[in-house]
């Protein structure tokens, strides 16, 4: 009864929040985004049942689809960052009714391992078995094994709870998946004989065979699983609600050499305490500054990036990837006191000059990193200085876009005990848009026209999106106004 | 000072603002008391442009305050912690305020010191975040960052609210003394009663969005009126 209850208030809570109506397209772009991804997997779950039977005959296909299960199951683990929900935990509510705490850890648990996502890669296995096992095992064979397959998902989808409700109460706790996982890569590549690749193959067999042992393993480790996360949430949940935060701040950083820039300059100074204060801001941050670092230093070091196509992907990433990040959140931040901006005349209009500024400032970053892949010879001065422009030109353009129809609050700070902010469809669309387009412009450019006059060109449209960068802010101010009393609406309702 | 002409606000089927018509002469200083959902807070919203008006308009000073951003520049407004940006030291968010509003730092400086009293040593060089004060005192913070650059018009929602009674006491004084002294059009809401009728000569009672009584306050003659329609009295 609990549980149908706890579950009803869950259902509630997303079909009552004040944007669930209003953000149509998001929910027409998640439906859309299933199907696709739907339809994607049985392609590739076809694909390899017949790609593997020729291409390694002397091996059964479900053998070396199995042999290979630790990398689908790394990937689900990191898909599961950008498309499952972050793990909150909504005891608080209910800490003063005589509700058992372990009773909702337990639903929220429960609501964890039942989550749809889990069942997404069976739209690969069931085909792929479909076609590859039912010739030895029969239909039995393709149940057990989709069963076994989906167990692991769920193994899975503990695992991730686990280091994202620790990553979420302190970075560093990514060096545990990072830790975990170069550990397996140690043992999947450095033996002759790759004992990982053994294990799983024994393991996706087994399952085929319907041999319990291998179940009644898998179910074990679930359930130790299961115990792991109970014991963290607990004692996360109160940690969470007994910090007595020490609210001194050691040293106040002003940024006061800002000051002599007017009204502008108060404003960067604005945006620079925004991004060094607030928990959510220092995590996206940081998140990109080491992608950013990881993927540079790849590409000048290694040649893991020397692809034509990932070479480019790589640089264009760092040069973006800061803007868009923080840019897809446009006003959303300062949707948190929103009111005390639009009652001061013009305080928008500077708002988005100084974000103008101080994201194409941003972009020196990415320009230091990027020289020693510079002097490997990896990427032109050219293509970095056309890279940059495009950055703060074009992608700029279309991501301050978003200061217009942005109008759901994203909180600063928010703990494991904080509520859920995700995004909506149209950001997802324009941040992909914002990435995309310079890919399809280096790409398109170059191939038409060879590499430096592609380059030139590339600069040359970058350059004229970022000189008439004052009017089309101005045009953003303008149009951002004309919706305020709506934007002004959805930054209340969602504070 | 303000014009409110036919002016409503409809949220579904119920209406939070309905007026006709109502002026309040430049130096007044207004209480507006109603019970919970009487459309106080919606009115003030109404009046600072963050809300649209179904019907009618709000003019300041004779700017429709939804076409023209100039009034911005001699209001000051405090209606609830939406105004605060509370990632700032209380400090840093005076000046930045401050300059929003022309006034060099000093000058903010010698403006806060009129405040010192007011703040109880409770504000300043705490070296805290706003977000990490209490509702008392960000209440505080907010009315003193309304009232830094001496707006011509002063807008406050409930500014006795989490208050401590001195600190009421202290804030009444202060808003009469600026009054007096600037001339400013102030106009306030309250559910203390009280208060209200000790420092606003004229108070408005807003029932279902409508301003159904103009009261004219003179030796606190209207304390009896106002208890009889909220049933205070104690017999």
């Amino acid at each position: 009864m609990l549980f149908n209850e706890l579950r009803k208030h869950h259902r509630l809570a997303a079909k009552r929040h004040p944007m669930y109506e209003k953000n149509r397209f998001g929910k027409f772009f998640m439906y859309f985004m299933s199907v696709f991804w739907a339809g994607y997997l049985i392609f590739f779950g076809t694909t390899f049942a017949f790609t593997f039977a020729e291409g390694i005959p002397n091996m059964e296909p479900y053998h070396v689809l199995n042999s290979g299960l630790i990398f689908v199951l790394a990937l689900d683990f990191l898909s599961r960052f950008s498309f499952q929900k972050t793990p909150t935990q909504e005891v608080k509510p209910y800490l003063l009714l005589p509700i058992k705490k372990s009773r909702i850890q337990d639903f929220l648990l429960i609501r964890s391992g039942v989550d749809p996502f889990n069942f997404l890669w069976l739209f690969m296995f069931v085909p792929f078995a479909i076609i590859t096992v039912t010739k030895y095992y029969g239909v039995m064979g393709v149940i057990t094994y989709s069963l076994g397959i989906y167990l692991l998902m769920v193994l899975n989808n503990y695992w991730y709870l686990f280091c994202r409700t620790l990553i979420n109460e302190k970075l560093y706790w990514i060096g545990l998946p990072l830790v975990v996982y170069a550990l397996i890569g140690v043992a999947a590549f450095l033996p002759k004989e790759s004992i990982v690749d053994n294990l799983t193959m024994d393991l996706g067999e087994g399952y085929i065979e319907g041999n319990v042992l291998f179940f009644a393993g898998t179910l074990a480790a679930i359930a130790a699983a299961w115990f792991i996360n109970k014991w963290l949430l607990s004692k996360l949940a109160y940690s969470e609600l007994n910090k007595v935060e020490d609210t001194k701040v050691k040293h106040v950083s002003d940024y006061s050499f800002l000051e002599k820039y007017g009204e502008i300059g108060e404003y960067l100074r604005l945006e620079l305490k925004m991004l060094f204060r607030n928990k959510r801001c220092k995590t996206s941050l940081r998140m990109i500054a080491i992608i950013v670092v990881f993927f540079s230093l790849m590409l000048s070091f290694s040649g893991a990036y020397d692809g034509t196509f990932m070479k480019s992907f790589v640089s264009i990433y760092a040069f973006v990837a800061f803007g868009m990040v923080i840019l897809t959140q446009i006003m959303s931040f300062e949707g948190n006191y929103i009111d005390g901006l639009m009652t001061r005349k013009e305080s928008i209009f500077n708002l988005l000059k100084a974000k103008y500024y101080f994201y194409s400032l941003g972009v020196i970053i990415p320009n230091i990193l990027m020289i020693p892949a510079m002097i490997m010879g990896k990427i032109s001065v050219l293509d970095a200085l056309s890279f940059s422009f495009v950055a703060i030109g074009p992608i700029y353009f279309i991501l301050f876009q978003l200061a217009v129809y942005n109008n759901k609050t994203v909180p600063l700070n928010e703990g494991v005990t904080g509520r859920q902010a995700s995004g909506t469809g149209f950001q997802t669309i324009v941040s992909f848009t914002s990435f995309g387009l310079p890919m399809l412009l280096n790409f398109g450019l170059k191939s038409a026209f060879g590499e430096t006059a592609g380059a030139f060109i590339l600069l040359g449209i970058g350059l004229g999106f970022t000189l008439t960068a004052h009017i089309w802010i101005k045009n953003v101010y303008v149009r951002f106004m004309k919706r305020r009393y709506k934007n002004m609406e959805g930054f209340r309702d969602t504070k | 000072m303000i014009t409110i002409n036919e002016l409503q606000k409809i949220f579904g089927e119920k209406i939070a603002v309905d007026i006709n018509s109502y002026t309040i002469n430049p130096g007044e200083m207004i209480g507006l008391v109603g019970n919970n959902g009487a459309g106080k807070t919606t009115l003030f919203r109404l009046i600072l442009d963050l809300l649209k008006a179904d019907k009618g308009n709000v003019t300041i000073k004779d700017i429709d305050v939804s076409k023209n951003e100039e009034w911005k520049t001699f209001t000051g407004a405090f209606i609830d912690d939406g105004f605060l940006i509370d990632y700032l030291t209380p400090e840093e968010y005076f000046y930045f305020v401050g300059k929003m509003n022309g006034m060099k730092k000093e000058a903010v400086d010698e403006r806060l010191a009129t405040f010192e009293r007011f703040m109880n040593g409770e504000v300043m060089g705490q070296k805290k975040y706003i977000r990490n004060f209490s509702a008392g005192n960000k209440q505080k913070i907010g009315i003193v960052s309304a009232m830094l650059h001496q707006p011509e018009l002063l807008i406050l929602d409930e500014p006795f609210n989490f208050l401590d009674p001195s600190s009421q006491s202290i804030i009444k004084q202060l808003l009469k003394k600026y009054n007096e002294e600037t001339h400013a059009t102030i106009l306030i809401s309250s559910h203390n009663l009280s208060h209200t009728v000790d420092i606003c000569p004229r108070i408005a009672l807003l029932e279902h969005g409508v301003i159904i009584k103009d009261i004219k306050n003179e030796n606190n003659s209207a304390e009896k009126e106002l208890e009889e329609y909220f049933n205070v009295t104690v017999e």
